[in-house]
């Protein structure tokens, strides 16, 4: 699904590369939480995924023919951008050239948002949100979901509920998850794999093992 | 007061521009560009000049000197992605230096000031025509590619991973912005055209609704501003766009106190 090959990136193109020399295969169907300290690259690498920028050396490839993406909440802080629940999805359904107009109720309800289409996006608490974002990100069932930190700014019980559903989504419709994430305990309960990127350099790992590579970096 | 063929063409024309520059002033207020109205505005006076000096229609000169404004302005935006109010600065510059150049050499044979201040009285039919024609063609291009616009504004990387060309769309936006412009100058005038384009929006948020519905009100508010402004222009005779922007004010300051009235009797 996904292929990186000697991947490199800096902002300048010039060295010190943020990510260097990467090697990464993501398999169909997998659930990889991509893991790391803060300015590791986490969210540079999934920017290369989804072709927001160009890698300075090295290619990456993306065999998905629909991707789904779901921004960091704190990055996407349009909050005051007069749009309600179901003209967010039902633009985007239009823009994805989806047909049925059903979609947009069936998307709410599976994340339990039916009661919010007339809303305004910024009213939403942060779980809300984030399950209408998850909402969007599914229409016309993607191939990979591509997530930015799906538990900030998200309460607990909401957290639980996103996690399930991801986990879900990922096993009964083998739709191939990519999440950056902080959440220690989310990553290591749903992932098939890591991905642990520290210093530039990354590798795929087992939740168990990075757990323990985890432990033993504190 | 109606009788009369220039306040005719007048009406006619207000009624267009107050339904094209709040489908332009949308999107961009909410993609807080607003000022690039005000850029644009200043760009079509050299595009008026331009017009004037060469015998053509000053209309027409604003509407492509402003039309290459607007791509300019999108071109720039990959030199300057942390600076973009500078790009502003820089084409405004460009901008009034053509035009002061051009009018203060005297070879213009035409009062440019009319363009400044707005005037009911210098519209001509064939202007009335062109603005019907240029409203006609950006509100279609608006309907076509209205949920891609929406989606650049809102969202811009969304907008990119559902396929949107957001770089070609943008600079169709531009041309629909010049086209805004340079139909609205004539009544309006180039000093208060960006009133225009962000006051009735300004005012329809106010209302918290989403996206069609304040696009809507913000029709409904450009409406009874420019109409308000152009008939008591008339009786008090001042220019319509020094007053029409006066009326855009007071109508946001009375939505903004109905609206606070509303929420302490709640």
């Amino acid at each position: 699904m996904v292929k990186a090959e000697n991947l490199s990136f800096s902002y300048n193109g010039l060295p010190p590369f943020i990510l260097d020399d990467i090697n990464l295969e993501i398999k169909d169907g997998e659930y990889v939480s991509v893991m790391g300290e803060n300015g590791c690259g986490k969210t540079t690498l999934m920017k290369l995924i989804l072709k927001f920028i160009k890698p300075t050396g090295g290619k990456i490839i993306c065999s998905a023919k629909r991707i789904g993406y779901v921004p960091q909440r704190n990055d996407f802080s349009n909050s005051g951008f007069p749009i309600t629940v179901y003209e967010a999805l039902n633009s985007y359904r239009k823009l994805l050239k989806i047909k049925d107009k059903n979609e947009v109720v069936k998307n709410l309800e599976l994340v339990g948002m039916t009661d919010f289409a007339g809303a305004l996006m910024g009213t939403l608490s942060g779980g809300q949100s984030q399950k209408v974002l998850i909402a969007r990100a599914i229409m016309g069932e993607p191939d990979l979901l591509v997530l930015d930190e799906p538990s900030t700014g998200v309460d607990i019980n909401s957290q639980k509920e996103i996690y399930g559903f991801l986990k879900k989504i990922n096993k009964e419709k083998g739709i191939t998850v990519v999440s950056v994430e902080h959440n220690l305990e989310a990553a290591v309960s749903n992932s098939t794999q890591i991905y642990h990127l520290a210093g530039g350099k990354g590798h795929l790992c087992t939740p168990e093992q990075y757990a323990k590579e985890f432990l033993k970096s504190k | 007061m109606l009788d009369y063929s220039f306040m005719q063409n007048a009406i006619v024309v207000c009624v267009f521009i107050s339904i094209l520059c709040p489908c332009i002033g949308i999107f961009l207020v909410l993609r807080r560009y607003s000022m690039i109205g005000d850029t644009l505005s200043h760009a079509s006076l050299a595009g008026v000049a331009m017009g004037l000096m060469v015998n053509q229609n000053p209309v027409l000169g604003a509407f492509v000197f402003t039309s290459i404004c607007g791509a300019l302005i999108e071109f720039l935006r990959t030199y300057f992605k942390k600076y973009t109010d500078l790009i502003l600065s820089i084409v405004l510059s460009l901008s009034v230096g053509i035009a002061i150049t051009i009018i203060s050499s005297g070879k213009i044979h035409a009062n440019a000031d009319s363009f400044m201040f707005g005037s009911i009285l210098t519209v001509t039919q064939l202007d009335m025509f062109m603005v019907i024609g240029l409203s006609l063609l950006s509100v279609l291009a608006l309907i076509f590619l209205y949920n891609q616009m929406l989606y650049i504004a809102y969202d811009e990387e969304a907008a990119k991973i559902a396929g949107v060309k957001v770089r070609l769309i943008n600079y169709v936006f531009s041309i629909l912005v010049a086209s805004a412009v340079s139909v609205s100058i004539r009544i309006v005038g180039v000093l208060v055209l960006s009133s225009m384009i962000a006051l009735p929006v300004a005012t329809a948020l106010q209302l918290g609704k989403g996206f069609k519905a304040t696009l809507v009100f913000s029709i409904v508010f450009s409406m009874v501003d420019i109409m308000l402004g152009l008939f008591l222009s008339y009786y008090l005779n001042v220019a319509p766009g020094g007053f029409t922007a006066l009326v855009c004010v007071a109508v946001l300051i009375l939505v903004l106190i109905f609206k606070r009235f509303l929420r302490a009797r709640n």
